[in-house]
């Protein structure tokens, strides 16, 4: 009865939640019941098939897509890093190239990026992208450009949130490092980067999430993620509704999945820190978006896209 | 607080082993701006070997930044501050000052330990971790030799109890004591104090005081920014007093006490004792 940790999640979330996934299946019913009565016949086997019993060209596009997702967002953390300490640096070039960077790749759409980088690039005999062999693996060109373009777009958003979070520590640690005879790249990597860290962790979150969705844009150059399956294939079968649905829930799934990951995460980073027993929102805050209580929640910054 | 035996502050970290009388700071001329606020005009101190000079003055007055630019932690804009006969900060060029690099100033501020009004111990570690970060990190002191140093230093400000314990957990005082044991654990030959009670809940004040007392006796030459004039009398050999960017009135605790010459001490002092 008496938890140690009482979680005030209450009744009111649920009643939110089940009227509004009521009036969605009544949206369905009533979509399908009424076209059904027309020409155009929906056939629900292409629906759960792809749902329930994903063939490969399914598995090896989800594989695909999480693979494209992880490396891109890898790539995006070092290079934002790596962007925001430039951007804060003394030295007026690094700054220079740093907000140049930032500049390029905020300031343009991300599938002008991804068609310049494979199609622009390979036409002008710049970088013809080949096949390359990695641990065994073959990856093709389109992949490496699409990873490329994901990845370097992400640490120009990915870099402000950095340089946030590093704001967000008081320059006393800092100056409390350089007092003990540290430099500044120590006093950064030992003192002032794991703090920020903790405050990176959830917009870092929020901008996975989206870069699982945003693969999809990998479309435009062939690359057989998720979303190109599922485009494919209805196209094969002319059955949009069918496939472009079952994409929704394979996207919805990872998402889903990776919502459980980043709140466990928080829980963990959350441990020893200030009144740590409210480690953020919770799951199903999280999956439904409930704006959080007040007070213990860790400063947000949006990736300002 | 009990500290254990006495003595004992510095023993931990292998003693005092240089003799008095040597001079540790020479600060001459200081001049410092912040933009075009004149915050120290032409200071000039002079501190021994094992001296403690206690620096007092109204908010405003620069003392705060003089002791930062003793670490460099402030630019100057004139004159010279030697740590131990060293030009702190700067290398002079044909006469003039240019800053020195990263890596010497950070050599030469592993002599020079300082404590902050705000403690500003390392949230992220344990007490024990703050004080072995530095001595690991910088001066690549072996793990086993950190942490039995970092042990006995906790133990003389009395936190042995403490050293698994986080900076969120522990009280004011219990920080800053951990807070000047971190900055012990770099055997520094210089201490600077800036207000290490003024954050304090006043029945906190005691115990961190009674730890800087105990290093006085042990013969650390520090340099204390505080209001106590209580622990002045108690542990200065000299009373610094500054006024708008400039030393007006330097004597022993006692001349402070008994006949303060100038307007500006009379009127401080009257308002804080």
């Amino acid at each position: 009865m008496s938890s140690p940790r009482p979680r005030p999640r209450p009744q009111r979330l649920q009643s939110a939640v089940v009227p509004v996934g009521i009036a969605v299946v009544a949206v369905l019913v009533a979509g399908c019941s009424s076209s059904a009565s027309s020409t155009v016949h929906l056939n629900w086997n292409y629906f759960f098939d792809s749902v329930f019993h994903p063939d490969s060209q399914i598995q090896n596009g989800l594989w695909l897509t999480v693979s494209i997702a992880i490396t891109s967002q890898l790539i995006g953390v070092t290079l934002g890093t790596f962007a925001a300490l430039a951007k804060m640096a003394k030295f007026r070039p690094f700054r220079i190239i740093a907000n140049v960077y930032i500049w390029l790749f905020r300031g343009t759409p991300l599938v002008v990026q991804i068609v310049l980088f494979y199609f622009g690039l390979s036409v002008a005999h710049i970088y013809g992208w080949p096949t390359i062999n990695f641990l065994g693996i073959k990856i093709d060109g389109a992949v490496q450009a699409g990873v490329f373009a994901l990845g370097v777009n992400e640490g120009a958003y990915f870099a402000e949130i950095v340089r946030a979070g590093i704001l967000a520590i008081d320059p006393g640690q800092m100056e409390a490092a350089k007092s003990l005879g540290m430099t500044y790249g120590q006093g950064m990597r030992r003192i002032v980067l794991p703090q920020a860290a903790r405050v990176i962790v959830p917009p870092l979150g929020n901008e996975f999430n989206n870069m699982l969705k945003t693969t999809s844009l990998l479309v435009l150059i062939s690359v057989p993620e998720l979303y190109t399956v599922f485009n494919r294939k209805q196209g094969n079968y002319f059955a949009p509704f069918e496939f472009y649905l079952a994409a929704a829930v394979w996207f919805l799934l990872l998402t889903t999945i990776w919502s459980v990951i980043q709140a466990w995460i928080e829980r963990r980073l959350a441990k020893g820190t200030a009144g740590s027993a409210n480690a953020g929102p919770g799951l199903m805050d999280r999956l439904f978006g409930r704006s959080p209580t007040l007070g213990e929640e860790a400063p947000v910054i949006s990736g300002g896209r | 607080m009990t500290l254990e035996k006495p003595g004992d502050l510095l023993g931990a970290i292998g003693g005092v082993p240089l003799p008095p009388n040597e001079v540790v700071v020479e600060a001459a001329g200081v001049e410092k701006w912040f933009g075009r606020l004149h915050v120290l005009k032409g200071v000039s101190m002079t501190v021994k070997r094992q001296e403690v000079v206690v620096v007092i003055g109204a908010s405003g007055s620069g003392k705060t930044t003089f002791i930062r630019c003793v670490n460099h932690l402030e630019k100057i804009q004139g004159g010279r501050i030697f740590v131990n006969g060293h030009l702190i900060g700067y290398r002079e060029v044909g006469g003039k000052l240019v800053e020195d690099r990263e890596k010497n100033i950070a050599k030469q501020r592993q002599e020079i330990g300082m404590v902050f009004q705000r403690f500003n111990l390392f949230p992220h570690m344990t007490a024990l971790q703050n004080i072995t970060e530095a001595p690991l990190l910088v001066r690549k002191t072996p793990s086993a030799e950190a942490v039995e140093m970092g042990r006995a230093l906790l133990a003389r400000v009395g936190l042995s109890s403490k050293e698994n314990v986080y900076p969120n957990q522990l009280s004011g005082g219990q920080q800053q004591r951990v807070a000047i044991a971190r900055a012990l654990a770099m055997k520094p030959a210089l201490m600077l104090f800036d207000e290490p009670t003024s954050a304090l809940d006043p029945e906190m004040i005691g115990e961190v005081l009674e730890v800087i007392k105990e290093l006085a006796r042990e013969g650390m030459t520090m340099i204390v920014v505080s209001h106590e004039m209580g622990f002045a009398r108690e542990v200065a050999d000299r009373v610094v007093m500054m006024d708008d960017g400039q030393i007006i009135e330097e004597g022993t605790p006692e001349h402070f006490f008994t006949n303060p010459t100038h307007e500006r001490t009379k009127s401080f002092l009257s308002k804080i004792l």
